[in-house]
């Protein structure tokens, strides 16, 4: 399947990831659910949903983390019958990023993709544009973005 | 037919976003001209994504390559994109039979049946699939006509890689790094042919062979032996593009299988060079 | 398990062993030498080992008992053991191949 980008640095490394790794469905984003690249996903709808749920999980796994006075939790996985979810974030120059993985558990592994993000994590930062300030997204701009985000990672 | 390939491949030019690719790629396809048939599909899956027809399509070109593991995958997603789709059923139900997996074989020509209860062909591999026997391919290639590229290609004699070599049809298999069969043959210890399945999923292993070598620094990989537990294999590199895999029962041990597979080595590596 | 490590690294020419979890591709157990990046063999290997059972399924041999890649800088040697680990050695390419087997096999039957 064909990786989208909408920040275009993020293509290769995220490409890589995806073959290395073997994994089916990747999101990276923002810990608001902003999307910056998507791969394997045919739908839409999914990316947001994927998106949105994710960072649900990193917000409210932060806050646990802080309850019990830990620092943040380096990496989740989630292992299911055929597939395991797996979710980390890392810090760039200008923010987090946070990596939503799916893979098959016959094709690949927890290993694998814990191997393969960490060079994910390292290629990215390298790739990273530098000195860029992050934009400032108003609420009535927010829509046009994600429509536009949207077409971008879906080619259209 | 080529006026048909002509054709469609006009149209296709004019509108490159039409829904033309699926016949195009289907005729090419049938011609025997995969390489094409991919290209046609890939860029037709790049614009439609989300279009189950256009991942049956891939899957069904995948297929005639044998890279078994990939069309599995396309036609998992064409499933997931419309859980009815009788293309991807029977594709599956073909791949599960491949692999001996007979009951979801049976599992998803059942499933198809539902959809499409009038259809003679899945009755008819639904009987083959019950009484042992392999359905047939869901979407068979015609006889092609011969291409530039197969006109150009020298006739390969595959049965005489090994000609000499105990075992030749039975236990040796020269592959291509996409696992499409060169020579040889390979039976399992009940007698099936199992040569394809196999093929398909050696180059897996060799790809992951190669990738532990490099990345642990271990240097280029030079050859894998496994023992199971009713026979012993042996895979390893007679070029860069091409694999060999020797497969004896437990009698013959793993030291004296790698002499064997050094002979065969040999002889595939001085077969490929006339090739 | 580290004794049963022990019995691997003890012959001569293997540089480090690993008791891995064949499923998740993580590491149980290990004792490496420096240089071997003990997380990277265990995830490569496990996932090696999934792609040769398939293959070895599908030729109809069974499971695999033991197996060994050869390569010109290094060779692995990997015994699947019956709790779903995989005990891996890591060695020179020069490794008394026989010798290592037998101590593998000996540590797959210690974590059964």
């Amino acid at each position: 399947m064909t990786a989208r980008a909408v920040e275009s640095w993020t293509l290769q490394p995220l490409t890589d990831f995806v073959r290395e790794a073997s994994v089916r469905l990747v999101l990276l984003m923002t810990p608001a659910g902003q999307v910056l690249a998507q791969s394997g996903f045919s739908r839409a709808v999914d990316v947001m949903s994927a998106a949105a749920l994710g960072a649900a999980i990193v917000a409210s796994t932060g806050e646990l983390a802080k309850q019990l006075r830990q620092p943040p939790f380096a990496a989740l996985n989630h292992q299911g019958h055929r597939h395991g979810i797996f979710l980390s974030t890392f810090p760039m120059s200008h923010g987090t990023i946070v990596v939503l993985a799916v893979y098959d558990l016959d094709v690949s592994s927890l290993g694998l993709v814990q191997l393969f993000y960490e060079q994910l994590a390292a290629d990215l930062k390298a790739a990273s544009p530098k000195g860029s300030v992050p934009k400032q997204v108003l609420a009535a701009d927010f829509e046009r973005e994600l429509s536009e985000s949207l077409n971008t990672l879906f080619g259209r | 037919m080529a006026d048909d390939v002509r054709a469609l491949s006009a149209q296709l030019a004019q509108d490159p976003q039409s829904l033309v690719f699926l016949r195009l790629a289907e005729a090419l396809r049938r011609k025997g001209q995969l390489d094409a048939a991919l290209r046609v599909a890939l860029n037709g899956l790049e614009r439609h994504p989300h279009l189950a027809d256009a991942h049956d399509l891939y899957a069904r070109v995948l297929t005639d390559k044998h890279d078994y593991e990939r069309a599995f995958d396309e036609w998992d997603m064409a499933l997931r994109i419309a859980p009815n789709h009788t293309g991807a059923l029977k594709g599956l139900a073909f791949l599960y039979f491949k692999v001996g997996d007979l009951q979801q074989a049976e599992t998803h020509l059942e499933l198809a049946q539902r959809v499409e209860p009038d259809d003679p062909s899945i009755t008819q591999a639904i009987e083959m699939v019950r009484g042992g026997a392999s359905p047939p391919s869901p979407h068979p290639v015609l006889a092609a006509e011969p291409s530039e590229a197969a006109a150009a290609a020298p006739a390969l004699d595959e049965s005489r890689v090994f000609a000499g070599l105990e075992g030749a049809q039975e236990g040796l298999v020269l592959l291509d790094a996409a696992g499409r069969v060169l020579g040889g043959a390979l039976r399992s210890p009940a007698g099936a042919d199992v040569t394809d399945a196999v093929a398909a999923y050696l180059a897996g292993v060799s790809q992951e062979a190669a990738r532990s070598a490099k990345l642990l620094g271990l240097g280029a990989w030079s050859g894998l032996s496994a023992e199971g537990k009713h026979g012993n294999v042996h895979v390893s590199q007679p070029s860069k593009d091409a694999l060999l895999l020797v497969v004896r029962d437990r009698g013959v041990p793993l030291g004296r299988l790698a002499i064997l597979a050094q002979r065969a080595t040999g002889m595939a590596k001085r077969w490929l060079d006339k090739q | 398990m580290n004794h049963t490590l022990d019995l691997v690294t003890r012959v001569r020419g293997v540089r480090g062993a690993m008791i891995v979890s064949a499923d998740d591709g993580l590491v149980v157990a290990e004792q490496l030498m420096e240089g071997i990046q003990g997380s990277a063999v265990a995830a490569l290997e496990a996932g090696l080992a999934g792609r040769l059972r398939r293959a070895m399924e599908a030729a109809g041999i069974g499971a695999s008992v033991f197996w060994h890649l050869q390569a010109d800088q290094g060779t692995l040697l990997v015994v699947p053991a019956a709790s779903g680990m995989l005990v891996v050695a890591v060695a020179e390419p020069d490794v008394n191949i026989g010798l290592v087997r037998l101590e593998l096999l000996r540590a797959g039957e210690a974590i059964a």
